[in-house]
């Protein structure tokens, strides 16, 4: 791999920059792109910066068209990627689908903007049903929620990794906020970690000389029979759920002691955290629990927190109307503990507010 | 051929990379000098990005009594999207009496951004100010710099501004400006001065920078949205 | 005695007797695309990705890595596929309501931008798979299942007439022609100046292929030719409207 990174340092950028570096460092190929806010950086700085590193870049006539392009790209087996935000998540379900159906690495950058419809431009988490569940399918796929500008570099360069490696459509989920924000974080090139590049390899176009040493490739993703569909659908099923121990990622704190767990994903969660520090201060137990991947869930951790802990209370906290909260329910259907809910669809949350939610409730 | 009028006011405009600080350098100057007794026109020519501009501060600043050519967030809704926004107040700011700092954005245009102000390229009084913080990665070198300015188009001076947020040291600020300060020395363009977040004052007030220091507030992390 | 019909060697023959309907003009399509794949010799290179819809039934066709996309999406997979890999030869295969409606953003974008990838869109009048519906390209006063009364241009407008826009839209290193079943020497050589088109690097290969529908249109095998041949061809005029080879040049 290519030194792209130059030496390891801190460097002080926007969330959508530290995309398009991690895009670099993870050697992706070509980005395919269209343009919507908040995303936008991630493209002017991928086209400012591919063409040093021989990098490839096509700005489509629309999101259709550009996941759709990811999905032939990563056919001819190149690393891929596009990212987008809102309405053009909304229009990009289409070839997600077909990289479901068809399991193909494609990576896709998600920056949450307000809805529904155009909304705000600004922030919001209401893209988590979109990006975990959307299209017509069974939501296989992987989706790494950021919370810090260092964890979308991190996550970004993962996600090709878990892309590649696992086959299955792999989104980055940020937000506005965390799009253009600006804060420290180390960049680095993957090798200098120890991180091992998970490598391509094509669909299409492969080597050698049909019917002499190989077979020509003919990859679907329409069936004639209900049967046939059904049989590959629960293959899914078996390699979507036999990945999710090694794919699900969570971060829970101070849990065990607790009265209440407060749990959120995202850039909410600094909010969280910092709610926690300073209702500890105050002599209010509080804990933290936050799903890294929303799909898979961490259904087992987070079962195994709610064991473990003296909590009576769960807070859920999000800036959406309930998309984290039904997510969580139906992974962990069956507890007992009493679920509370802060929802606030398109609004920043900040520690003030889940202070006071925390108060009212216990 | 337009005729110029000499004065002394005070005009500069604030031009860089994305999230080199060119806003905060334009409201810290602005506050500077209307602590002087001058009169100040703060201009958002931001035409890319409605985040992190002057739009959700402007109310802040006009309590301090500065003149703010700028959307506020409210005149902007729904209007984000298009991003490109030109407020026609700031096509003829240079007509306004007094200081007038014009705070540029980003862009593939650099410095040519101010074609967009009536008056600017005939301006005798018009002095563009390049900001450089050295944590930036796109300005991370000495030919980076070097590389970046020569973009730009037009730059009478250079701002050091090397800093990392909340996790500045004395040792990054020195060693990011030392790199601006040759790059300033190797295009013969003067540094005007280094920027540094009064939160570092006692770290910094001893050590010789043998150069102009300012040591600024920083507003802009108060400007989302 | 029965003499077997020669197949062309790029063709699979696993999936043969193909799927399409008697009559219907796709076989003829895929015969002229095989042999000039053939002749060409680029079957290891090729891939071929098809259109939802009587195109769909295209996708084991060819023994060429060959892939499945969406109704509309096949030119931005085969955009996707050629910018990442150049040295291979891409052809997508799609009818006319993917290619100039559902997909028609796709189509005329790449045209514009002048993608270096061969398509060839089957003009049959109707959505055939779907059961013969109304499609750009339905003549008017031409009955479908949403046309039950015939085709009326006040209220639908008239035919698309793909060729001639694409010719607008595109440089002179593009090629643009449109072939009709009827014709199949002109249909192969068309095809393969298409496909030659790419293989040298120029640009943007469009080829629509009139083609025949009996089982929608309900036509006995007389019928069918004269629809093709008395109402089509005199609407859509047949012949390259684009090519860089020159006059003659095409082989």
């Amino acid at each position: 791999m290519p030194n792209v990174i130059g030496e390891t340092k801190k460097a002080f950028i926007t969330g959508n920059e530290a995309v398009a570096w991690a895009t670099l460092a993870a050697g992706a190929d070509i980005m395919f792109g269209y343009p919507i806010t908040p995303q936008n950086e991630v493209m002017h700085y991928w086209t400012r910066l591919a063409p040093k590193h021989g990098r490839g870049f096509l700005q489509t006539e629309d999101e259709i068209s550009a996941g759709f392009t990811v999905c032939g790209a990563v056919q001819a087996g190149k690393k891929a990627f596009t990212a987008t935000a809102g309405p053009g998540n909304v229009l990009m379900q289409e070839p997600f689908g077909m990289a479901e159906a068809m399991r193909l690495p494609l990576v896709a950058i998600i920056q949450q903007r307000g809805g529904p419809s155009s909304g705000t431009v600004i922030y919001s988490q209401q893209e988590v049903t979109l990006t975990t569940f959307g299209g017509n399918g069974e939501g296989h796929r992987i989706v790494y929620s950021t919370a810090t500008h260092q964890e979308m570099y991190d996550y970004t360069i993962k996600a090709f990794n878990s892309a590649w490696k696992y086959r299955f459509p792999t989104f980055v989920l940020g937000d506005g906020y965390q799009a253009k924000m600006r804060e420290p974080l180390e960049m680095y090139n993957p090798e200098e970690k120890g991180l091992e590049i998970v490598k391509p390899f094509p669909l299409v176009g492969l080597d050698g000389h049909i019917g002499d040493n190989r077979e020509p490739q003919h990859l679907c993703n329409i069936y004639s029979m209900e049967e046939e569909l059904y049989e590959v659908v629960l293959d899914f099923v078996k390699d979507y759920n036999a990945i999710i121990p090694e794919v699900a990622e969570y971060q829970a704190q101070q849990c065990e002691d607790a009265e209440i767990i407060i749990l959120t994903h995202g850039v909410v969660s600094r909010a969280a955290d910092d709610a926690v520090k300073i209702l500890r201060s105050q002599g209010i137990k509080a804990g933290s629990f936050r799903p890294i991947t929303l799909r898979p869930f961490p259904t087992n951790d987070l079962r195994n927190v709610i064991a473990n802990s003296k909590a009576k209370t769960m807070l859920i906290a999000e800036s959406a109307y309930g998309q984290l909260d039904r997510l969580v329910k139906q992974e962990i259907y069956g507890e007992t503990i009493k679920i509370e809910n802060l929802f606030m669809p398109g609004v920043g949350i900040i520690d003030y507010d889940i202070i006071s939610k925390v108060k009212s409730i216990i | 051929m337009v005729t110029h009028q000499y004065s002394d006011r005070i005009v500069e405009a604030f031009v860089g990379e994305y999230a080199s600080g060119k806003s905060e350098m334009a409201i810290n100057r602005a506050i500077e000098l209307r602590k002087l007794g001058h009169k100040v026109t703060l201009v958002d020519l931001d035409t890319v990005e409605p985040f992190y501009t002057l739009r959700p501060l402007k109310e802040l600043l006009e309590e301090q009594d500065l003149h703010i050519i700028s959307f506020s967030t409210k005149e902007s809704f729904g209007l984000g999207e298009t991003g490109a926004m030109l407020n026609p107040r700031a096509r003829w700011a240079l007509m306004n009496e007094g200081d007038i700092i014009l705070d540029i954005g980003y862009g593939v245009y650099g410095a040519k951004t101010l074609n967009l102000v009536e008056g600017a390229e005939e301006s005798l009084e018009l002095k563009v100010m390049a900001v450089f913080n050295y944590s930036r990665p796109m300005t991370n070198s000495l030919d980076k710099i070097i590389e970046y300015i020569k973009d730009l188009g037009r730059v009478d001076a250079i701002v050091a501004n090397t800093h990392l947020g909340n996790e500045t040291t004395l040792d990054i600020i020195i060693k990011g400006n030392n790199e601006i300060i040759k790059a300033g020395q190797e295009l013969n363009i003067p540094i005007a001065y280094i920027a540094i977040d009064k939160v570092l004052y006692d770290e910094a007030k001893d050590y010789n920078f043998a150069l102009p220091v300012k040591y600024i507030e920083r507003y802009m992390p108060n400007a989302m949205w | 005695m029965m003499v077997a019909p020669v197949t062309p060697k790029s063709w699979y023959l696993p999936s043969k007797p193909h799927k399409f309907c008697p009559g219907c003009g796709h076989g003829i399509v895929l015969k002229a695309l095989g042999e000039a794949i053939d002749e060409l010799e680029i079957q290891d290179r090729t891939v071929f990705g098809c259109d939802i819809g009587c195109s769909l039934l295209s996708w084991d066709f060819f023994a060429c890595d060959s892939t499945q996309t969406h109704h509309g999406r096949t030119t931005p997979v085969m955009v996707g596929i050629k910018r990442s890999r150049p040295e291979l030869i891409t052809i997508g295969y799609m009818g006319d309501g993917g290619g100039y409606s559902i997909g028609s953003q796709h189509l005329l974008n790449a045209a514009v931008r002048n993608e270096k990838v061969t398509l060839i869109l089957v003009n049959n009048t109707n959505y055939g798979m779907t059961g013969g519906q109304m499609a750009p390209t339905t003549l008017p006063g031409q009955k479908t299942e949403t046309s039950p009364f015939g085709r009326d241009p006040e209220e639908t407008g008239y035919p698309t007439k793909g060729p001639e826009f694409i010719a607008e839209l595109t440089p002179d290193s593009a090629y643009v022609a449109r072939a009709t079943v009827s014709k199949y020497n002109q249909l192969k050589r068309f095809i393969r100046n298409a496909l030659r088109n790419q293989m040298e690097g120029n640009g943007f290969s469009f080829v629509e292929v009139l083609s025949t529908c009996p089982t929608n249109w309900r036509t006995n095998a007389q019928q069918t030719w004269r629809f093709l041949e008395d109402e089509m061809e005199p609407y859509f005029p047949v012949g390259e409207l684009k090519t860089p080879f020159g006059k003659g040049g095409a082989k």
